[in-house]
């Protein structure tokens, strides 16, 4: 089904070397609360000077959790940020169009893959987040929000753990959670052994892998010890290589986001009193 | 579920000749949000069997149904469908395989109701404003008709229908917050309201234009109106309001004939208590 939205106006397409992509197999502000260390790379990856950031927390349902945690993380940043929910506001006024293909960066959450997907399809957000990569939007996610830009990946959606095709933006096929959800792996290796998935990555929370392009280009992680590793099927065998990523801020979270402490405290207390029965978006 | 009022709850319950009828809710069009669920079980779980269906969180042991899904919904006396996103619940039930499970549990006898998108949905086409422009959505198409809910409590949504009704849109039917229309098979049989001056249109496109034609409505409360205006024009749904209504209707609808019962939102429907309307 189409959206039937125009979008306000067409960006001209980049060169796919300045196409960019960054999956998370955990981690970021759903997850890690007092880590930005992702996040901060996250906004590192759009020249833009304030960049627009919109998250998209569709694979959740559009919980008020991660909206809210969402809001938390970036508030105090040098961002213009919103979400975009595609269960709950009814005033919205701007087409899926206008608001996805004005962005700098494009940041989905996790939870159902399926659901994830389905509910693109169904609103045409698919082909405009394929359109807004092209452009030059930089897309970011965790989880479902990781696995989506692949060919294929493993969800959870329906219980137990079982492969399931990506809109194919990446090549190879990506798990995620390995360290915190190690029932994923077994599933995800048996599917790249007998071909129903292409090879490919498995993240432990905390890992993000960033491709600029369709080149893997670094492997960074927001915790030490946190692992990765790139696995193929070479004649029906398993061939496993593990990344050594790259720790991001030396290890040591500045979560301050460059803010004084005292500063950043008053800023969450008027934020809560202002903000707790307040309408999101 | 509206907040102030049972009315549609117990009529739509009265539909189903069972004693403690096996109830499922269905809260994907709010995304299963948290609060919806629990009012569906203050509202059902003392005189019904009930249960829940989550799409989003089938992999945490909420409480909710998982596993068998089909064979759940199939075996119950009422799946009752939340309001939210139409589009987007679409799309999650097609994911699932649950629109082919509703359309068997429809031909099975199953009451279906809902309110906002838990209407729109049943019907082959439906008027959806989200995002911009309002547009028309293809339903599970059940009812041959269109539908158009919130036909009083949003500006401009009368003008939208009629002129999607004259460029083409099946004829249906449109109702007010409050309003319930009452199917069965794909005749309709009542329109009914928890409020008493609740309205429901019949909307068709004749050599003359666009035509709305009000329908006979039946408030379900105990002082029933003076008589609003509305119903009186015509009435291809003939039920007066009387004491036995209910008892009458539980007669007529037996439990091997396919029924469904849409109905329209009320604004207690679009969740006050919470900081997250659930749209249309």
């Amino acid at each position: 089904m189409s959206t039937g939205d125009a979008p306000a106006r067409a960006r001209a397409d980049v060169p796919v070397a300045e196409r960019v992509i960054f999956a998370m197999g955990g981690g970021g502000f759903t997850m890690e609360p007092t880590n930005p260390l992702l996040d901060d790379f996250v906004l590192s990856l759009t020249p833009a000077k304030q960049p627009r950031v919109l998250f998209l927390p569709t694979a959740s349902g559009d919980t008020t959790a991660q909206i809210n945690a969402f809001q938390a993380r970036f508030a105090d940043r040098w961002c213009v940020h919103e979400h975009l929910s595609l269960f709950r506001l009814r005033d919205a006024r701007r087409s899926l169009g206008e608001v996805v293909l004005e962005q700098d960066i494009i940041y989905v959450g996790g939870g159902s893959m399926r659901n994830l997907l389905a509910i693109w399809q169904a609103h045409g957000l698919d082909e405009l987040l394929v359109q807004a990569w092209r452009a030059g939007t930089v897309l970011a996610g965790l989880s479902a929000g990781a696995m989506c830009w692949f060919q294929g990946g493993v969800t959870r959606s329906s219980g137990p753990p079982e492969p399931l095709a990506g809109l194919g933006l990446l090549d190879g096929s990506l798990t995620v959670h390995a360290d915190g959800e190690p029932e994923r792996l077994p599933v995800w290796l048996a599917s790249v052994r007998d071909g129903t998935l292409p090879g490919g990555w498995s993240l432990d929370d905390g890992v993000g892998l960033l491709f600029r392009g369709l080149r893997l280009d670094r492997v960074v992680s927001s915790r030490p010890g946190a692992g990765a590793q790139r696995v193929d099927q070479v004649a029906g065998e398993l061939v496993r290589n593990r990344l050594a990523p790259e720790l991001l801020g030396d290890g040591e979270p500045s979560a301050l986001g460059g803010l004084d402490e005292a500063v950043q405290e008053m800023r969450r207390v008027h934020r809560m009193r202002r903000g707790l029965g307040e309408r999101d978006g | 579920m509206e907040r102030d009022s049972s009315l549609l709850d117990d009529y739509v319950l009265s539909l189903t000749d069972a004693d403690r009828p096996r109830v499922c809710f269905l809260p994907t069009a709010s995304g299963d949000a948290d609060h919806y669920v629990v009012r569906f079980y203050r509202r059902f779980a003392a005189s019904c069997d009930a249960s829940h269906v989550s799409l989003f969180r089938r992999d945490q042991g909420t409480g909710g149904v998982e596993d068998d899904l089909a064979s759940h919904l199939l075996a119950q006396d009422l799946i009752y469908v939340g309001g939210g996103n139409v589009v987007s619940m679409l799309g999650a039930w097609r994911a699932h395989g649950l629109d082919d499970v509703l359309r068997k549990a429809w031909r099975k006898g199953i009451v279906l109701c809902g309110p906002s998108a838990g209407s729109l949905c049943w019907f082959d086409e439906a008027l959806s404003a989200f995002h911009g422009a309002p547009r028309s959505v293809r339903g599970l198409g059940m009812l041959p008709y269109s539908n158009c809910v919130h036909y009083d409590a949003e500006p401009a949504r009368r003008a939208e229908y009629h002129r999607f009704v004259g460029d083409g849109m099946r004829p249906g039917f449109a109702a007010e917050d409050g309003v319930a229309l009452h199917f069965r098979r794909t005749r309709l049989k009542h329109a009914v309201s928890s409020r008493p001056d609740g309205c429901a249109y019949r909307v068709e496109h004749s050599a003359d234009g666009v035509v709305e034609t009000p329908l006979k409505v039946t408030y379900l409360g105990e002082t029933p109106a003076e008589g609003p205006a509305a119903g009186e024009a015509l009435a291809p749904v003939i039920e007066p309001a009387s004491a036995s209504r209910r008892t009458r209707a539980r007669r007529r609808t037996s439990r091997r004939s396919a029924a469904a019962a849409a109905a329209a939102a009320s604004p207690g429907e679009r969740l006050p208590a919470s900081p997250e309307p659930v749209p249309a």
